[in-house]
């Protein structure tokens, strides 16, 4: 067997590890370290790197970024700006039809500018949310559906935990990774929004109004959110105008948060001691993760796989746009079943030399914008897809009464305009990449 | 003796995560401190950045990232597909249960065996980070705090998936 053959036959292996339910992480340390002693005859080479690798990753400087991020969200999700959010999106939409899942979609996109992680976002505005969606009677599967798709509104919308991984993993600006990600991130919710509002005419028996509030109110109601777009305008702006590095950004938005939280007075210890280990967990799922693709990406170099992927995909003169659909198909459908970022970390390595080698007509530094954005919205619409939709499940365990085909069901509408923003953003390359360039 | 055992396992993971957590708030307080600092510099009254406070970001965030391992591997925080799940027997289910978790096991040991070999090299060679030129081996040597942690906790996993396999434990224990 070559060594070309090795690399091609440790896909399947992987996937029947990860498949068997083991984790993630270990599957790819297991295939990395056993294809490398293939490849090489001996598992010295390995051993020799893991002397410095282990604690390489963990201190890599760019990465530091991941855990703030991370306690930036959870002291975000104590603080109770969700509520105000949903408060101040429902003074303004609430007495529209449908306009109390709009709010909520709303509140999602809102709080997404602070949190850069999608389960958080869908737990957070589920709390708020889920009873009001109830007393006004949505239907379930419109309530549950309209509250998964917002929480992917978390990473949609930077900062996203995923845009960073990517923009490491393919050294790009995360800066300008984070500005093209705004303009799509605000389509998404228009397109969440829209969705709902058609439901709602489909079927005009589907919710109750709210009552109109008035403008003296709705304006107190967006002055209570204002600790949000400040923290959101030092973190992001922060980070675009280099006033901070990354890391820095994102310390001073978990300080930030973590102050609002403080002097809001909902911090306490039992709240502090929560975030830490919830901070604590993700991390170390991370981290692993991020190790073990490093370790299997260092046995696929080894193999030669990408160059030789990417020879081969040159020499069969495809269109590039061809390529490119058949990718974002292929990791919508790998979305299904894998985690996005397990998928980002196993992939774009081998994807992206092949990917940026075709001529879409654009600078490289645009096409790894573009190309960036559009991989985080096909991995991110694997969230509320079955089999292994998270958002669903997240979002269905806190309405026990409400059946899962009902929240699949009502995801559905939702994923529509996620694969009908995903067609229109890749025909139109402008509208991720104006923005970068108007601030350029 | 299992109670001990999970009450000694929950604790080290426990205490190590929040050893790490305190780490990345003095990170986040020193990040801000030397923002300020910086902000300070074009008066030219002797205020600065922290010096050096990129490696120290480094080196505490691989310190914290190692002690948050131990709790991962503890309530099985790492990320899995579900996808076949139901459709195994319970009983392969809890053999690859064990399975894994003694390779997991494994892992640990062996990366936790060649980061000390790392730490004995930075320690032979002297080598110091660039700016702040504080020895490697500092940032190696914590991290074998929370790398001996994950070995523990992954040893208890271990020990509680084979408890698993048999009904009578199963009936016995809460789900711990």
């Amino acid at each position: 067997m070559s060594n070309f053959d090795l690399a091609l036959w440790s896909f399947p292996v992987l996937l029947f590890l990860v498949f068997l339910r083991m984790p993630i992480a270990l599957a790819m340390i297991v295939c990395g370290v056993g294809g490398t002693w293939l490849v090489i005859g001996t598992p010295m080479m390995t051993l020799n790197q893991l002397k410095s690798l282990t604690y390489g990753t963990f201190s890599n400087y760019s990465f530091s970024i991941i855990p703030l991020f991370l306690l930036m969200g959870q002291f975000a999700t104590v603080s109770g700006m969700s509520a105000d959010l949903f408060r101040a999106a429902a003074s303004f939409l609430g007495h529209r039809r449908g306009g109390v899942a709009m709010s909520a979609v709303g509140a999602c996109a809102g709080f997404g500018a602070i949190c850069g992680s999608s389960l958080a976002t869908a737990a957070t505005m589920g709390r708020v949310a889920l009873p009001e969606l109830r007393q006004y009677g949505y239907p379930g599967s419109l309530s549950t559906g309209a509250l998964a798709a917002g929480g992917t509104l978390g990473i949609l919308i930077p900062p996203s935990v995923i845009l960073v991984i990517y923009a490491i993993l393919v050294e790009q600006n995360i800066e300008k990774l984070f500005v093209a990600a705004i303009i799509p991130g605000l389509l998404a919710a228009l397109g969440y929004i829209v969705a709902i509002s058609i439901w709602v005419r489909v079927y005009p028996n589907s919710a109750a109004l709210r009552d109109r509030v008035p403008w003296g109110e709705r304006l107190q109601a967006l002055a209570k959110v204002w600790p949000v777009l400040v923290i959101f305008a030092a973190v992001v702006g922060g980070i675009y105008f280099g006033v901070f590095t990354p890391t820095e950004a994102a310390a001073v938005g978990a300080a930030g948060t973590g102050l609002v939280a403080a002097f809001g007075g909902k911090l306490g210890w039992s709240e502090l001691r929560e975030s830490i280990l919830t901070t604590a967990m993700s991390t170390a799922m991370i981290f692993l993760i991020i190790l073990g693709a490093g370790i299997y990406n260092n046995f696929l170099g080894l193999t030669q796989l990408p160059q030789t992927a990417a020879a081969w995909v040159g020499d069969q003169g495809f269109s590039p746009w061809f390529v490119l659909w058949i990718v974002l198909v292929m990791y919508l459908l790998f979305g299904c079943v894998m985690d996005s970022l397990s998928m980002v970390l196993l992939t774009v390595p081998i994807v992206f030399p092949i990917m940026s080698s075709l001529d879409f007509g654009m600078s490289p530094g645009d096409f790894g914008l573009w190309f960036g954005i559009l991989v985080l919205i096909v991995v991110e619409v694997g969230l509320i897809t079955p089999p292994v939709g998270m958002n669903l499940f997240i979002i269905n365990s806190m309405a026990r009464d409400i059946p899962i085909r009902d929240t699949y069901a009502g995801a559905l509408p939702f994923v529509l305009t996620d694969i009908l923003r995903v067609i229109v953003l890749t025909l139109f390359p402008a509208i991720t990449l104006s923005l970068v360039w108007a601030l350029n | 003796m299992y109670r001990t055992l999970y009450r000694g396992a929950d604790f080290i993971a426990q205490v190590l995560a929040y050893l790490g957590g305190a780490i990345l708030i003095a990170i986040i307080a020193m990040t801000v401190v030397s923002i300020i600092g910086r902000l300070f510099v074009p008066l030219q009254i002797g205020i600065g950045p922290i010096r050096g406070i990129y490696d120290f970001t480094s080196m505490a965030m691989a310190a914290a990232v190692f002690a948050f391992l131990p709790i991962c591997q503890l309530r099985q925080g790492h990320a899995v597909v579900d996808l076949f799940e139901r459709r195994m027997p319970d009983s392969v289910g809890r053999i690859l249960d064990l399975l894994f978790n003694a390779m997991m096991l494994g892992a640990a040991t062996i990366g936790t065996l060649r980061l000390f070999a790392g730490l004995q090299d930075k320690m032979a060679t002297g080598e110091t980070t660039q700016i702040a030129e504080m020895p490697v081996w500092w940032g190696y040597a914590a991290g074998m705090v929370g790398a001996t942690g994950f070995i523990l906790v992954a040893g208890f996993c271990t020990l509680r998936a084979a408890l698993m396999m048999s009904e009578r434990f199963r009936e016995a224990q809460p789900h711990v």
